[in-house]
C-alpha cells in the first residue's frame, strides 16, 4: 500500500491505516516492528495534515502505555493535541518517553512538532518544562506539511517563549517557526519582541542569524505558487501574499532595529580619535547596548 | 364372446364363397346382454365403488404414516428431537405427503360424483320423474362445490378452502407475475411500434394535405411490421427465459453440489436442517424459555448454509415481542424479564440479516424487511440503555442511510468473547458487501475494527483476524479464509501473493 507512493490513495484510505495502529503498537510490543515502520511510511507518504484518524485520539492513552518510546514519539505528532482526549497523563508520557528516546533526526522533528502543538494548549503550556523547550534549539528541519509550526505561531505560544528569557531559545524558536510553507498567525507580536528583545549591539549576530533566514524564506517566496505547492499543495495564493507581506515586515523591523545600534556609534566612531577606536571596539564586545558603550567611554 | 367371433368368421366366409355353408347362411348374432346404460351405469358404479374403497385404503395408510410421524421414536434434548421432528417434516414435503392425503378427499368427491350420474342415468331409463330428483340433489352438489371452490380462490379467510381454491390462486398469481412482466412490455413495442408510427404518420401527411406515397406506404409496411415482431418477440422471450435461467442455475448448483464431497454435503444437510428446525420452533412456541434455548443455539452457529430468509423475520418478530418503542421519542424500551431474550434475538437478526446482505443482496425478502423494519424503528430510533444496543445499532445501520449512522458509538461496546467473535465475524461480510457495493467500508465498521484491536487485554484471536480482515477489504485486498466456520487464519491476497494476515 505504502509502497504506491500515491498520497491521494492513501489519503483516501486514512480511516483504514488508522485502524491498524493499535495493531501495530501490538506487534511492536512482541518486537515486530514491520507494521508500525509501514504505518509510519505511510503517514509520510501521504503528506497528510492529520494522517491519523481522529477516532484513534481516544484510544491514545492506551496506546501510549503499551508503545515504546520511540513509538510514543513518532507517533504523537500525528494526534490530536487539541481535542479533548489530551490530558495531562498523556502528556506526561509523552514527556517521559522525549527524555529515553535516541535523537535522530526524525525524532527531533517529531518532538518539536509535538512541542508546538502541545504548546498551543493552555492547559497544557504551563506544563511544558525548560528541558522540553530546548529541543528547540536542535533546529530539525520540519516538513512542509507540518501542524506544530501552524500551531506554535499562536500569539500566546510566542510570549511563553519570551517569558524563558532565553534569547537562543528564542531565535532557535523563530528559525523554525519562520518557512516559506505557511503564513503566521502573530506576525505582530513577533516584531515587538524584536523590537525588544533583539535590540542592542550584542545581538548583532542573533539578528543577522534571523535576517539570514528571513532572505532565505523570502527567495523561496519568489520561485512561485507552483513550486511551494510542490511541496504543500494546501497553499493558496493568498497565504503566499499574506507570507510576503509578513516576512518582508519581520525582514524590515530586523534591519530597522540593526540601523538604529550602529547610526549612534557610527557618529561616534566619526570624532573619535585613531587612538580611541580601539578601546571603543573592545567595550562593544564587552557591554550589550550603545548607552554603556556611552557609559564606559566618558568614564575613561 | 369366442361365439360371436366365430359367428362373425362365419358371416365372413360365407360372403366370400356363399357355397360353404350350404343353404344354411349364416347370421349376425344379436346381443343378447344387458342393454349399453345398464353397462354404463354399471361402469360408473362399479368406478365410484373402486374409488371409494382405494381412498378408504389410502386413508388408513394415510392414518399410519401420520402415527409414525408423531410417534416419539427419538429420545434426547429439545434441540434432537427437534431436528428429528423437522426431518420428518422435510420428507413429507419432499414426498408431496400434503397432496396424496388431499388427493383423498378428491377420490371420494370423484366418486360421489360418478355415484351421483349413474343413479341419474339409471333412473333415467326406469322413470324420468325420479331421475330429475336425482339429478337436482347431484347438480346441487356439483354447484356447491363449484361455489366453495370460486369462494375459496375469492377469499383467503373464507373458511371453504378446497385443494381446487388453492390451485386457482397458484394459477390466479402465476398468470398475474406473467401478465404483469408482459404488459408493460407490450406496452412499449406498441409505442415503438413502426407500424403505428408509419400510419400515424400517413394520416399526418393527409390530415396536413401532403401528398404521401402510396409506394412508401407499401413498401413501409411490411419492414415496419418485421422490426416489430422482432421486437416483441424479444421482449416476450425475455420474461419467459428468466424462469429457465433460474431453472439452469438451480441445475447447476444441484450438479455442483453433486460435486461435493459427501462430508460437505452431510454438513450442509444437517446445517439446513438445523436452520429449518430453529425456524419452525420460533414461529411454533410461544414458550419464551424455548425461544431462549432456540436462538442461543442459532447464536452459536455460523455457517448458513441453505438458509431460508423467513429466519431473520422469525428473530425479527422475537425481538419486536421484548421491546416496546416510544411513539413520542423513538425510545426502545425491553419489556422486563425479556432482556436475555431480547439480546439474543438481536444479536441473531443481525448475525441472519447480514448474511443474507451478503449471499442475495437483491433479495426481495431484504426488500419487504427494510420496509417492515423501518415501519416499527423508524431512523431516528434510540436504542440505548440495554445490552442489545450494539448489535441493533449494527442491524439498524443495515437498514438506515449513511446520514443516520454517524451517532453509533463502539466505545462502551464490552460483549463477551463469543458474542464479539460473532458479531466481527457477521461484520466481515457487511464490509465485504459495503466494499462490492460502494468500494469503501462503512466507517462504522471501520470504527469496530479500530475499538476492537484498541482493547486491553486484546480481543480473541478470531476476532483479530476479521478486524484486520475489514481493514484490508477497505484497502482492496481479497480476504479468504481457511473455510473453517471461524478461522484464526485469513489470508489476504495482495498482488496475487497470499499473505498470512494473522499469526496464531
Amino acid at each position: 500500500m505504502a509502497e504506491a507512493e500515491d498520497c491521494h490513495l492513501l489519503r483516501s484510505k486514512y480511516k483504514a491505516i488508522s485502524a491498524f495502529l493499535p495493531y501495530a503498537v501490538w506487534q511492536a510490543q512482541d518486537g515486530q516492528l514491520g507494521m508500525l515502520g509501514m504505518f509510519f511510511y505511510a503517514i509520510r507518504a501521504s503528506r497528510k495534515l492529520k494522517f491519523i484518524w481522529h477516532r484513534t485520539d481516544q484510544h491514545a492513552s492506551l496506546l501510549f502505555s503499551k508503545a515504546s518510546a520511540h513509538t510514543i514519539v513518532l507517533a504523537s505528532p500525528h494526534f490530536r493535541w487539541h481535542s479533548s482526549f489530551a490530558g495531562e497523563d498523556l502528556f506526561q508520557q509523552w514527556a517521559a518517553a522525549t527524555s529515553v528516546v535516541l535523537c535522530t533526526e526524525e525524532v527531533t522533528w517529531s518532538v518539536v512538532n509535538t512541542l508546538l502543538q502541545v504548546a498551543h494548549q493552555s492547559n497544557l503550556l504551563p506544563r511544558i518544562t525548560i528541558r522540553l523547550w530546548s529541543w528547540l534549539t536542535k533546529w530539525p528541519s520540519l516538513p512542509p506539511i507540518c501542524f506544530g509550526r501552524f500551531l506554535g505561531t499562536f500569539p500566546h505560544v510566542v510570549k511563553a517563549v519570551r517569558g524563558l528569557k532565553d534569547i537562543e531559545l528564542l531565535k532557535s524558536y523563530l528559525l523554525l517557526v519562520w518557512s516559506e510553507w505557511g503564513p503566521l498567525q502573530s506576525s505582530d507580536e513577533m516584531c515587538t519582541l524584536i523590537h525588544e528583545d533583539f535590540d542592542g549591539v550584542g545581538m548583532g549576530h542573533h539578528r543577522r542569524g534571523l535576517i539570514h533566514r528571513l532572505d532565505h524564506i523570502l527567495n523561496q517566496l519568489d520561485q512561485g505558487l507552483v513550486y511551494l505547492q510542490q511541496y504543500n499543495p494546501s497553499l493558496s495564493r493568498y497565504d503566499l501574499h499574506t507570507m510576503e507581506q509578513q516576512y518582508r515586515q519581520l525582514r524590515e523591523v530586523l534591519l530597522d532595529v540593526e540601523r538604529r545600534m550602529y547610526t549612534p556609534m557610527i557618529t561616534l566612531i566619526c570624532i573619535l580619535t585613531p587612538v580611541e577606536i580601539p578601546r571603543i571596539l573592545h567595550s562593544v564586545h564587552q557591554s550589550f547596548s550603545p548607552i554603556s558603550i556611552l557609559v564606559s567611554w566618558q568614564e575613561d | 364372446m369366442g361365439e360371436e367371433t366365430a359367428a362373425l368368421l362365419r358371416v365372413l366366409i360365407h360372403k366370400i364363397d356363399n357355397t360353404t355353408f350350404g343353404h344354411n347362411a349364416p347370421t349376425i348374432p344379436q346381443w343378447n346382454g344387458p342393454p349399453h346404460t345398464i353397462v354404463q351405469v354399471q361402469a360408473m358404479l362399479y368406478a365410484s365403488l373402486a374409488a371409494s374403497l382405494l381412498s378408504a385404503f389410502l386413508a388408513m395408510l394415510g392414518k399410519q404414516w401420520l402415527n409414525q410421524y408423531t410417534s416419539t421414536d427419538i429420545r434426547g434434548t429439545a434441540i434432537e428431537r427437534s431436528k428429528n421432528r423437522q426431518r420428518k417434516l422435510d420428507g413429507i414435503v419432499a414426498w408431496y405427503f400434503n397432496y396424496v392425503i388431499e388427493s383423498l378427499s378428491l377420490m371420494l368427491q370423484g366418486a360421489l360424483l360418478l355415484l351421483g350420474c349413474a343413479l341419474t342415468c339409471y333412473l333415467w331409463e326406469i322413470n324420468i320423474t325420479i331421475a330429475f330428483v336425482i339429478l337436482g340433489v347431484t347438480s346441487s352438489g356439483v354447484l356447491f362445490y363449484i361455489f366453495i371452490i370460486a369462494a375459496g380462490a375469492t377469499s383467503e379467510s373464507c373458511p371453504y378452502q378446497t385443494p381446487g381454491s388453492h390451485a386457482i390462486c397458484y394459477l390466479r398469481r402465476v398468470l398475474h407475475s406473467a401478465a404483469s412482466a408482459i404488459a408493460p412490455a407490450f406496452g412499449n413495442a406498441f409505442r415503438r411500434s413502426r407500424i403505428a408510427k408509419t400510419i400515424k404518420w400517413y394520416q399526418w401527411c393527409r390530415s396536413n394535405n401532403a401528398r404521401p406515397s402510396v409506394k412508401t406506404m407499401v413498401l413501409g409496411v411490411p419492414s415496419a411490421f418485421a422490426i416489430d415482431v422482432y421486437h416483441l418477440g424479444r421482449v416476450l422471450i425475455w420474461p419467459l427465459t428468466v424462469p429457465l435461467v433460474s431453472l439452469a442455475c438451480g441445475a447447476a448448483n444441484w450438479l455442483c453440489g453433486a460435486s461435493s464431497t459427501t462430508d460437505q454435503r452431510l454438513d450442509q444437510q444437517t446445517t439446513m436442517l438445523e436452520l429449518r428446525c430453529i425456524s419452525w420452533m420460533l414461529q411454533i412456541s410461544l414458550d419464551k424459555a424455548i425461544h431462549l434455548s432456540t436462538l442461543e443455539h442459532l447464536a452459536t452457529m455460523t455457517v448458513f448454509t441453505g438458509f431460508d430468509p423467513t429466519l431473520i423475520a422469525d428473530c425479527f418478530n422475537t425481538f419486536v415481542s421484548c421491546i416496546r418503542v416510544g411513539v413520542n421519542n423513538h425510545e426502545v424500551v425491553i419489556v422486563q424479564g425479556s432482556e436475555q431474550l431480547a439480546m439474543l434475538s438481536a444479536q441473531c437478526f443481525f448475525n441472519t440479516t447480514s448474511h443474507l446482505l451478503v449471499t442475495d443482496p437483491t433479495s426481495n425478502f431484504l426488500k419487504d424487511m427494510r420496509q417492515r423494519y423501518i415501519k416499527i424503528f423508524p431512523a431516528q430510533v434510540k436504542f440505548h440503555g440495554h445490552q442489545s444496543y450494539h448489535t441493533m445499532q449494527a442491524a439498524h445501520c443495515l437498514f438506515v442511510r449513511r446520514q443516520e449512522r454517524r451517532s453509533f458509538q463502539w466505545s462502551d461496546y464490552k460483549p463477551s468473547a463469543h458474542e464479539h467473535t460473532i458479531v466481527a465475524h457477521s461484520l466481515v461480510k457487511v464490509a465485504q458487501f459495503k466494499y462490492w457495493q460502494q468500494l469503501k467500508v462503512p466507517r462504522l465498521i471501520l470504527r469496530f475494527a479500530l475499538h476492537s484491536l484498541s482493547q486491553d487485554p486484546p480481543p480473541p484471536i478470531s476476532v483479530i483476524a476479521d478486524c484486520l480482515s475489514i481493514i484490508a477489504i477497505d484497502l482492496g485486498c481479497d480476504i479468504s479464509d481457511t473455510g473453517a466456520m471461524v478461522s484464526d487464519e485469513r489470508y489476504v491476497r495482495i498482488w496475487q501473493v497470499n499473505t498470512t494476515l494473522t499469526l496464531n
